[in-house]
């Protein structure tokens, strides 16, 4: 449950932090370390495939000066429109939930 | 002495040592048979690799060559097949009922091996007390001095294992001996252990004379050790009381 949810979570965190600007994989990361939703990296490389497979986001390829060409994701027009229907489902949620926890804390 | 192998890791030209380049094979392999089932697994692997592979350079700095502890501290980073497991994005596919056995464990069987570390003559009687699970190597080399003693043909029988029977040279062939099965945590687990049985020794000896005077690189790291998330615990697992198959010689 808890790997369910934050799976849903961190669809919508990569697709906002790619919604501002393009990306390289690394920075991504690194955003998401920070913010602890992520603790070992391994688990996003999936997470970025299956969004990109289903058009959501995409990819090219740049040139680097340090190492072999690097991978920069940028948003699709598609993955703006699921990302605002996401935030307004986690507006809803959140709502739905705080509700509901602070109606149980009242009656205990 | 270590032989080196010159490697393309996602792009990343590099210099790495054997051992070294054993874990990182291992770990690689174990990955891709984790993420099989995903979409894109290849594509995956691929990113997997250019990570890994930037890494590790970066770890690396300006040394020459890629030692152990870069490429267990990548893996850290990265997160064994075990951490990876807690998230599951492959569920778009309908949910297969996975086995209890863990999926990444390659081999649990024995095999046999010279046991180097532990040798009088050849390390036959070593490995094969290994083999078959006892203690001590000194039982099997009493059985053949009396067998010796008492028909003489059994010489000829060690002189052949000598020459059949393969040493244990790299991390995973003494897994193998050991009957341990060959995955990345063991491998990390073994790799620890004689990174503290090398500072242990240091610490011992340190000022008199000692032929392990010479740091390994890894050495000098090793309070860096990335072990958030890492499924290490040198309390836990069956090697307490076994003598650690590993060895300071390999050091050196």
């Amino acid at each position: 449950m808890k790997a369910q949810m934050r799976k849903g979570v961190l669809d919508m965190c990569i697709l906002s932090l790619l919604s501002s600007e393009e990306m390289y994989t690394s920075d991504i990361i690194d955003k998401l370390k920070n913010s602890q939703l992520v603790v070992v990296e391994g688990t996003l490389y999936p997470l970025l495939t299956r969004l990109k497979n289903a058009g959501l986001l995409e990819y090219y390829w740049q040139e680097s000066n340090y190492g072999p060409p690097r991978k920069y994701f940028r948003i699709t027009a598609d993955g703006q429109s699921f990302l605002k229907d996401l935030k307004e489902s986690w507006e809803e949620i959140n709502q739905a939930v705080s509700l509901t926890t602070q109606n149980t804390q009242v009656h205990e | 002495m270590n032989k080196t192998i010159n490697i393309n890791l996602g792009g990343y030209a590099m210099v790495i040592d054997e051992d070294a380049y054993d874990v990182a094979n291992r770990y690689l392999m174990t990955l891709t048979r984790h993420f099989v089932a995903n979409e894109g697994a290849e594509e995956i692997m691929q990113d997997i690799e250019t990570r890994m592979g930037e890494l590790i350079n970066r770890k690396r700095g300006t040394r020459t060559i890629v030692n152990k502890l870069d490429v267990v501290e990548a893996i850290a980073v990265l997160g064994t097949p075990e951490e990876l497991k807690d998230i599951d994005f492959s569920d778009d596919i309908p949910q297969k009922k996975r086995s209890t056995q863990p999926s990444f464990q390659l081999k649990t069987g024995k095999r046999l091996y010279r046991d180097k570390d532990d040798k009088i003559i050849g390390g036959v009687c070593s490995g094969l007390s290994a083999y078959f699970g006892i203690q001590d190597a000194v039982w099997i080399r009493i059985v053949f001095v009396i067998l010796t003693l008492v028909f003489g043909s059994s010489l000829i029988v060690y002189l052949v294992l000598w020459m059949i029977v393969p040493p244990a040279k790299t991390v995973s062939d003494r897994l193998e001996m050991m009957g341990e099965p060959t995955n990345v945590n063991n491998i990390a687990k073994m790799i620890k252990e004689e990174i503290e049985q090398v500072s242990d020794k240091i610490q011992d000896k340190f000022g008199k004379k000692s032929k392990h005077h010479k740091k390994h690189p890894a050495e000098d790291n090793s309070e860096q050790i990335h072990t958030s998330g890492w499924a290490w615990n040198p309390k836990s697992g069956a090697r307490g009381e076994t003598k650690p198959p590993y060895n300071k010689k390999d050091f050196v």
